[in-house]
């Protein structure tokens, strides 16, 4: 297991994750971001606002960034898909 | 070991039954620390003892097989652990545990229902407790389909609030995501919010209430009905 955190890059800054998060190795830390953003995104929409995270920079204990995992990126291409359908 | 006398007593049931329900109970009472993390009842073992807290915070867990956790409810001061057994049952699906360090006192679950038995006073407040609990979790469960997570933290950050002394309350941003069964991003991103308006400072492992009204407002009508219920039916609270 090792510590990742994910530092939220937002339209004028960034916001920092205090803690981390132990999982197994990057994928699943990029696995926890695209979940977090799912959640992020949602309360957005739910709220009626403008969703203020762009991407997830995701960097081990010594601070080294490892990935950017953009928002979109959150988003399942068939949902996008499903709504593009025209009928 | 003398038991503590009912003026000194700082729970918030224990101050308001009459003094023979005290009596009946009092003898019982065993000081207690309550460091954070201390589990009070494990979920599925059986009751054993009932804790009247002081100081502190608890927090009523229900989890899933795969351990996603939530918060069912708090408790502070005002309150009392292990009320099930008060209820009849002798074990309960949801863990108890501390998430504010603190202090109080426990009470053998045979002592407790002996007690109350005895004393009219001591039951009618506990079973009172129970009901304002019961409307806690109801507003809960209100909240956590009808808010947005800022607003759910507004919640949230209020009760706490009620149950420390002072401002500023140690959470962690884990024990916040517990409590409002969202990812800890989504945590760390509504306290940004919240902190944004000026009505908290957060900090690594701690928050400050800055600005209460502001706080109520925002939290638009889910904080402050359960809690009225407890000043209406038991005594003073927060």
């Amino acid at each position: 297991m090792s510590r990742f955190y994910l530092h939220q890059q937002i339209a004028n800054g960034i916001i920092e994750d205090p803690d981390g998060t132990e999982v197994i190795d990057l994928a699943a830390a990029r696995h926890e971001a695209i979940l977090a953003a799912r959640q992020l995104l949602a309360n957005a929409i739910l709220v009626g606002v403008t969703p203020i995270g762009r991407a997830f920079q995701i960097t081990d204990e010594a601070g080294q960034a490892l990935l950017t995992v953009p928002f979109r990126d959150a988003l399942p291409p068939r949902f996008i898909n499903v709504l593009d359908d025209t009928w | 070991m003398p038991h503590p006398t009912q003026s000194f007593v700082r729970n918030g049931l224990l101050s308001v039954i009459d003094a023979a329900g005290y009596a009946a109970i009092g003898p019982h009472l065993e000081p207690v620390d309550l460091p954070k993390g201390t589990v009070l009842i494990e979920a599925g073992e059986p009751f054993t003892h009932a804790h009247f807290l002081n100081s502190g915070i608890g927090s009523i867990i229900v989890s899933t097989a795969d351990s996603q956790r939530v918060e069912a409810g708090i408790f502070g001061r005002e309150g009392l652990a292990g009320f099930g057994s008060l209820l009849g049952a002798d074990r309960g699906p949801q863990t108890t545990m501390i998430q504010v360090e603190g202090e109080g006192y426990r009470v053998s679950i045979g002592a407790l229902r002996n007690a109350c038995q005895q004393s009219d006073s001591l039951r009618e407040t506990l079973l009172r407790y129970v009901h304002v609990f019961i409307s806690q979790t109801s507003y809960t469960s209100l909240s956590n389909v009808s808010q947005s997570v800022e607003g759910r933290l507004a919640r949230w950050l209020l009760m706490c609030h009620d149950r420390v002394t002072g401002d500023d309350i140690a959470l962690t941003h884990e024990f916040l995501s517990i409590m409002l069964a969202v990812q800890r991003p989504s945590v760390t991103t509504a306290l940004h919010m919240i902190e944004g308006y000026g009505f908290i400072k957060a900090r690594r492992s701690n928050i400050t209430i800055v600005d209460r009204d502001a706080l109520v407002d925002f939290a638009d009508g889910m904080y402050g009905t359960p809690e009225a219920e407890y000043r209406r039916l038991i005594g003073p609270f927060g």
